[in-house]
C-alpha cells in the first residue's frame, strides 16, 4: 500500500483550463458568439468548445488524475501519459477552434482541421481514460464514487466519438443520409453526453468523496447515492440508444430525450438530497469558503432544473436552450469547479511545499495558504453575475448580458488571482514560510520524493 | 490471583475507542495476572498486539453476542522477539497513542509526523483516523517508517500502527 502522491501534471491542466475559461468569458463579454449570433453559428461552437473542452474537460481531467488514486486508494497507473495527454488535448482543441474560426470566416483554414482536431482529442482523452481506467481496473471492486467516474469516462468516450462524426461530416470526409441526419438531429445527444454524462457524473462522484473528506461527514454508501448512479446511467443509456433514431431522423427521438430527461432529473433530485444530507451530517461546524462557495453551484444546478421544468411546461425550451445551458455550464459546473479549485490548489501546494519538513519544524496550516475574507466576495460577485446573465438571456437583452459577463470575467480574474497568491505562498506569514522553496506556478514538481 | 476485569462495552457503545484503556489495564497487570476483557465484538487485531507482549488468548462468545476474552501470560513471560520493521507482529506494543478521528485532513498527517519525530527507532505509534491517510503513506516511506493499518469492522475508523524508523 503506497497511498497516493501528488499528480505531477495536475497544476498544468488547471493552468491551461483557467486560461481557456478566461478566454471564453472575454469573448462572450466582447459579444462574440451567442446571443449576438445563433446558437448553432460557428462562433458559438468555438465558444462552446473552448469552454467545455478547454476549461471544463481539462479541469476535470486534471482533478481526476489527482483524485482517482484517492478514490480507489491505489497509485496512478501509467502516470507518464498525463503530459502527452495534455498536449494532445490542447493541440486538438486548437485545431478544432481554428476549424470553427474558418467556418465563421475569421481565418482561412481547410475544414479538414476539424476531424484532425477531433482525432487529436480522441488520442488525448483516450490517454486520460487509459491511465484512469487502468488505475480503477486494478482497484476492483470499486467504491460507489469511483463508479460515477467510470460512467463519466464512458460518457466522455461517447461524446468524443459523436463529435468526431460531426467533424467528419462538416468537413465533407463522411457523407450519406444517415450521417447527415445524425449531424442535424444528434447535437443534443453530443451535448447531453458531454455536459450531463462526462462532466456532471464525474463531478458528482468526486464531490461525494471530497465533501465528506473536508467537512468530516460520514462517507458511508447510501442507497440514495446508488439510485443517483443508476438513474444517471439509465439516462445516458437512453441518450446513447437514441443515436440510431437521430440517424434515421425518426419520430422517436424527442420521446427518448424526454425519457432521458426525466431519468436525469430524478438523478439530480436525489443528488441534491444527498448533498443536503452531507452538509447536515458534517461534524465540522464552521465550513471553509470552498464548501460555502460550492453551495452557489448547487443552487445553480437546482435553478437549472427548475428552469428546465418551467420551460418544458411552457413549451419554450427550444427558444431558451441558450440561457439554460449558460446557467448549467457557468453556474453549476464552473461555480463548483472554481470553488473546489480554491481548496485543491491550496491542499496540493501545501503538500508539495511542506510535507517534507512536517514535524521537523513549524509549518503553516493549509488555511494559512488562503485568504478567505478577501476571496469570498468574488465568489458572490461571480454567482450574482451568472444569475443576472441568465435573466438577461431569458428576457433577450444581449447588451446587458455582455455587461454581466464582463462582471463575471472580472470576478473570475479576481478568483484566479487568489489561486495565484495561494500557489505562490503569498498569503503565508513570512515566519512560517521560512526558507521553503517556492513551487513553480504550473509546471510539475521537479523532484518526486524518494526514500531519504 | 484474581483476574483483572475490564469491561469496555459501555465505552464501545458510546462510540469510544477502547485501545488506550486496554493498554492501560495491561500495563497495570501484576506478574502472572490474567486480564478478563469484555467486548462487543471479537477483538482480532488485539490478539497480535497481546501475542507480541507474550500473552495467549482465549475468546468465548457470550449469549448476547458479546465476547469475553481472557489474556494469560505465556510460559516464558515476555517473549524474546526481535522487532522487525517488515513484520508488524514482532513490534512492541504502542508507546504512543493519537486519536485523529475528529480532525480534518491534513491535520492527522501533521500530528502523526510530528509525533514520529519525537520517537526513537523501533517505538510504535497507534493512531486512530477517520479515513485512510493516503497522502501520509508516501511521506512515511520517504522517512523510513514502517506501518500497518486497516479499517475497523464497521468501516468507520482506520487503525494505523507505525513503527518509527531510524532518524534521518
Amino acid at each position: 500500500m503506497l497511498g497516493a502522491s501528488l499528480s505531477r501534471w495536475t497544476m498544468s491542466y488547471f493552468a491551461a483550463a483557467l486560461a481557456c475559461l478566461i478566454g471564453a468569458e472575454a469573448l462572450m463579454a466582447a459579444g462574440f458568439g451567442f446571443p449576438t449570433v445563433a446558437l448553432a453559428a460557428p462562433e458559438t461552437l468555438l465558444l462552446v468548445h473552448l469552454t467545455t473542452i478547454g476549461w471544463l474537460s481539462l479541469l476535470m481531467a486534471g482533478a481526476l488524475l489527482q483524485f482517482v488514486p484517492v478514490l480507489v486508494a491505489r497509485p496512478l497507473q501509467w502516470p507518464d501519459l498525463s503530459a502527452p495527454a495534455l498536449l494532445l488535448i490542447l493541440a486538438g482543441l486548437a485545431a478544432l477552434l481554428s476549424g470553427f474560426a474558418s467556418m465563421a470566416g475569421i481565418i482561412s483554414a481547410p475544414l479538414e482541421v476539424l476531424p484532425v482536431g477531433g482525432l487529436l482529442l480522441m488520442l488525448g482523452f483516450g490517454a486520460v481514460i487509459a491511465t484512469l481506467g487502468r488505475t480503477m481496473w486494478q482497484a476492483r471492486p470499486l467504491t460507489l464514487p469511483a463508479k460515477f467516474v467510470v460512467a463519466g469516462l464512458a460518457a466522455l468516450t461517447g461524446t468524443v466519438a459523436l463529435g468526431e462524426t460531426f467533424a467528419l461530416t462538416i468537413s465533407g470526409l463522411a457523407g450519406g443520409e444517415e450521417v447527415l441526419s445524425l449531424w442535424t438531429h444528434g447535437v443534443p445527444l453530443h451535448a447531453l453526453l458531454g455536459l450531463g454524462g462526462w462532466m456532471t457524473l464525474s463531478a458528482m462522484g468526486v464531490s461525494y468523496r471530497l465533501f465528506a473528506m473536508f467537512m468530516l461527514a460520514p462517507d458511508a454508501e447510501h442507497f440514495s447515492t446508488r439510485l443517483v448512479l443508476y438513474a444517471g446511467i439509465a439516462s445516458l443509456l437512453v441518450v446513447a440508444a437514441a443515436t440510431p433514431f437521430a440517424m434515421m431522423a425518426t419520430a422517436g427521438l424527442p420521446a427518448m430525450l424526454l425519457v432521458a430527461g426525466v431519468s436525469g432529473l430524478i438523478a439530480l433530485a436525489l443528488y441534491g438530497r444527498d448533498i443536503v444530507a452531507l452538509y447536515r451530517q458534517r461534524k465540522r461546524r464552521v465550513i471553509e469558503l470552498n464548501a460555502q462557495a460550492a453551495i452557489g453551484g448547487f443552487a445553480a444546478l437546482g435553478a437549472t432544473v427548475l428552469l428546465l421544468v418551467g420551460l418544458l411546461v411552457a413549451g419554450q425550451l427550444s427558444s431558451h436552450i441558450g440561457a439554460l445551458t449558460y446557467l448549467f455550464v457557468f453556474g453549476w459546473l464552473t461555480g463548483l469547479g472554481l470553488s473546489k479549485l480554491y481548496k485543491i490548489i491550496a491542499f496540493m501546494t501545501w503538500l508539495e511545499c511542506f510535507a517534507p519538513v512536517m514535524g521537523k519544524r513549524q509549518t503553516p496550516r493549509v488555511q494559512d495558504l488562503v485568504d478567505e475574507p478577501h476571496a469570498a466576495p468574488w465568489f458572490g460577485a461571480y454567482y450574482a453575475a451568472v444569475g443576472f446573465g441568465t435573466l438577461t438571456l431569458l428576457v433577450d437583452l444581449p447588451i446587458a448580458f455582455q455587461l454581466f459577463v464582463g462582471v463575471q470575467l472580472f470576478a473570475t480574474l479576481a478568483i484566479v488571482r487568489h489561486f495565484y497568491r495561494t500557489r505562490g505562498l503569498l498569503n503565508v506569514p513570512l515566519e512560517l514560510r521560512g526558507s521553503t522553496a517556492l513551487p513553480h506556478l504550473f509546471r510539475p514538481q521537479s523532484i518526486i520524493r524518494s526514500p531519504s | 490471583m484474581t483476574d483483572h476485569e475490564l469491561d469496555v462495552r459501555p465505552l464501545l457503545l458510546n462510540g469510544g475507542e477502547p485501545f488506550g484503556a486496554i493498554m492501560a489495564a495491561v500495563n497495570q497487570l501484576q506478574a502472572g495476572q490474567r486480564l478478563k476483557l469484555l467486548v462487543t465484538f471479537k477483538p482480532e487485531p488485539l490478539f497480535n498486539v497481546m501475542a507480541a507482549k507474550g500473552y495467549t488468548h482465549e475468546a468465548t462468545p457470550l449469549d448476547n453476542g458479546d465476547w469475553m476474552v481472557i489474556f494469560a501470560p505465556g510460559d516464558g513471560g515476555s517473549p524474546a522477539v526481535v522487532s522487525k520493521a517488515d513484520a508488524p507482529e514482532t513490534w512492541p506494543d504502542p508507546a504512543h497513542y493519537l486519536d485523529c478521528s475528529e480532525l480534518d485532513p491534513p491535520e492527522p498527517m501533521v500530528r502523526i509526523l510530528a509525533m514520529l519525530e519525537t520517537m526513537s527507532e523501533g517505538e510504535v505509534l497507534f493512531a486512530l483516523l477517520g479515513r485512510e491517510p493516503l497522502f501520509l503513506f508516501p511521506e512515511l516511506q520517504a522517512r523510513g517508517h514502517a506501518w500497518a493499518g486497516d479499517f475497523d469492522e464497521a468501516g468507520e475508523a482506520y487503525r494505523l500502527m507505525i513503527r518509527a524508523g531510524a532518524k534521518s
